[in-house]
């Protein structure tokens, strides 16, 4: 029984297979990157977990749990939560504010306390608040904790969306291509986090990435895919230099 | 420049962030609960009218500058809880009881055109409401035996702790009283997880959703207390004019509704206000000086609803967070001399949102 499988899933819109019998399987505390050409079908897949799209065929399981038909946000409470790859943050809010959001999966209270404040939406408030320090001070965002998104750089956003991601306190976080659109010192911090939130939170990670140098320092298994189907599953190494893959990326 | 030292996370959750706060807005209250000593009996009124629109316009902009949902039929709300206190009130009900009952119907009302509204944004949401104020418009005209009809109802009287609301004093302190609660409740709403929810959905619906916000029952909660917002106002505002009659809530006192929250600037609650006073006391300044403006000038036929339109424009193209925009950068100008920078508040243009997911 693997922590996360995708069994035999397919999606098409109209005539165009995005996604075609993909089956693969995730062990917990796993790195897992999938890297594929663009239109391989990668963000459809992601799409297909976070429960965005519906698949034609097959199964989503997580942690022993078939999830394939589970409305999009019930997908956050049961420790999934993803990132978006051009940044989907609350822009008109401050960073704070967009971890605290990331932390409505773990809501308790119901409308009337919160109308009128009781103690025990404060409490909850608080503990939230304990919850997003412990994440700002794990990825160094404490110069952003009260600027509006739309006043930081765009690297900066992309670490508030990581950020905001494990406020929901992942067992399973989905990165889409965490790295487009950072310079090479940021990508380098960004696979030193990744290993800090898989060594130390014990999260798996499921991750997009075309920066084959952030793949192989940071990931475990690598799938590759090209026109919606799975070439290879495998070690880094083996799969850069895997004749299929070699294939999809530079033809013939 | 004030700088606030934090030694606790609670005084992120806190209502005042410092002393300062706390010493203005208690200032404030004074003067408001001294002023019927100091004003005469007009502007009291004057002052009870802008209370609530106040208390409307809170409903509206939890629901438009909040949620991201338009809605130009507001005024559909204020008639339903306006004709549904009046009625309770005829039918012997106390006044706070009347009031909260109108309030939770207006809600229930508010929440079932939600459910519809849940698939429809931008401008077919706009017509979808304006559609909805048109029925209601039609049912209070036909359903004569509650609503009179276009002969109209009375408003009876009502009595609080046997004073009688009549005094325009006691209506003054009722409805400062009501907006204050409703503001303390509207502020805890948006301190919590619900109110930062429909944040959420307005900013972006697709991260909401994987943040485990459940779409449906956001916007349908924000119609419901937006409505509820409203059905409180219309109650009081049935007291205010005394005689309802379905040509009070037409879709011009949407429209109205609509300006008040763009003008005092949306996504805030001080933008509320301000744009509360801007339409309240705005008739009044028009009527002072087309007293004292040339014949030819004060007769022009539409002066108000002109002089409104062109208001709301210059906002829309020079500031479009409305006033209390305006008051920020003002401040920020101020706070931040002479470090100011001119791009800070620049509107920025995304090209690098995804639209893969709709």
């Amino acid at each position: 029984m693997s922590f996360f499988a995708a069994e035999a899933l397919s999606l098409s819109f109209g005539g165009v297979h995005a996604v075609r019998d993909v089956s693969f399987a995730v062990e917990e505390g796993e790195v897992f990157s999938i890297i594929g050409p663009n239109g391989a079908g990668k963000t459809t897949l992601f799409n297909l977990i976070s429960r965005f799209y519906d698949p034609d065929a097959g199964a989503i399981k997580f942690g022993g749990e078939d999830i394939t038909r589970l409305a999009a946000h019930r997908i956050a409470a049961k420790g999934i939560a993803r990132t978006f790859q051009n940044t989907e943050l609350f822009a008109h809010e401050t960073v704070l504010a967009n971890l605290l959001i990331g932390c409505h999966a773990h809501r308790r209270t119901h409308l009337l306390e919160e109308l009128l404040f009781l103690p025990r939406a404060r409490r909850q408030d608080l503990a939230f608040r304990e919850r997003v320090e412990a994440v700002i001070d794990l990825l160094h965002l404490q110069g952003y904790r009260e600027q509006t998104i739309s006043a930081l750089p765009y690297g900066a956003r992309k670490m508030v969306e990581v950020a905001r991601a494990l406020c929901v306190a992942p067992t399973l976080l989905l990165l889409d291509e965490p790295s487009s659109g950072l310079n090479p010192e940021e990508t380098e911090d960004l696979s030193f986090w990744i290993e800090d939130i898989n060594e130390d939170l014990g999260v798996t990670i499921i991750m997009v990435e075309h920066d084959m140098n952030l793949v192989s320092q940071a990931s475990h298994r690598v799938l590759a895919m090209a026109d919606g189907e799975v070439l290879a599953v495998g070690e880094p190494a083996a799969i850069q230099s895997h004749p299929d893959v070699l294939r999809a990326y530079l033809g013939d | 420049m004030r700088f606030v030292l934090k030694t606790r996370y609670g005084q992120d959750i806190d209502l005042f962030r410092h002393n300062g706060q706390r010493f203005w807005y208690a200032l404030l209250l004074v003067a408001l609960l001294a002023a019927p000593w100091v004003l005469g009996d007009f502007y009291v009124g004057e002052v009870s009218l802008v209370f609530i629109y106040a208390i409307a316009g809170i409903g509206l902009m939890l629901l438009v500058g909040y949620t991201g949902l338009v809605s130009l039929g507001h005024a559909a709300f204020l008639a339903i809880g306006a004709y549904a206190h009046a009625w309770l009130l005829n039918h012997g009900w106390p006044f706070p009881a009347s009031l909260a009952a109108a309030a939770a119907f207006t809600a229930t009302v508010g929440a079932l055109v939600g459910i519809p509204a849940l698939r429809m944004t931008g401008i077919y949401l706009a017509v979808a409401t304006l559609a909805f104020a048109e029925i209601v418009e039609q049912v209070i005209t036909r359903w004569e035996s509650v609503t009179g009809g276009y002969r109209g109802m009375a408003v009876p009287p009502a009595e609080l702790f046997s004073v009688s609301l009549l005094d325009v004093d006691v209506f003054y302190y009722v409805c400062l009283a009501v907006l204050v609660a409703c503001l303390i409740a509207a502020l805890n709403l948006l301190r919590s997880p619900s109110g930062r929810a429909m944040v959420a959905v307005r900013d972006s619906e697709v991260a909401a959703q994987s943040m485990g916000i459940n779409l449906a029952r956001t916007k349908t909660l924000a119609f419901a207390v937006s409505a509820g917002f409203t059905g409180i106002a219309g109650g009081l505002l049935a007291h205010k004019i005394g005689y309802l009659a379905p040509d009070a809530f037409t879709i011009v006192l949407s429209i109205q509704l609509l300006l008040m929250v763009v003008v005092g600037g949306l996504g805030s609650m001080h933008g509320v206000i301000y744009g509360a006073i801007f339409i309240g006391l705005l008739p009044q300044g028009i009527a002072l000086v087309r007293d004292a403006a040339p014949p030819a000038v004060a007769q022009i036929p539409g002066l108000e609803p002109g002089i409104f339109g062109a208001i709301l424009i210059l906002f829309l193209i020079y500031e479009p967070l409305g006033i209390h925009g305006r008051w920020v950068k003002v401040r920020q100008f101020f706070t931040e001399f002479p470090l100011y920078r001119k791009a800070t508040h620049r509107r920025q243009r995304s090209y690098l949102r995804t639209e893969r997911v709709r």
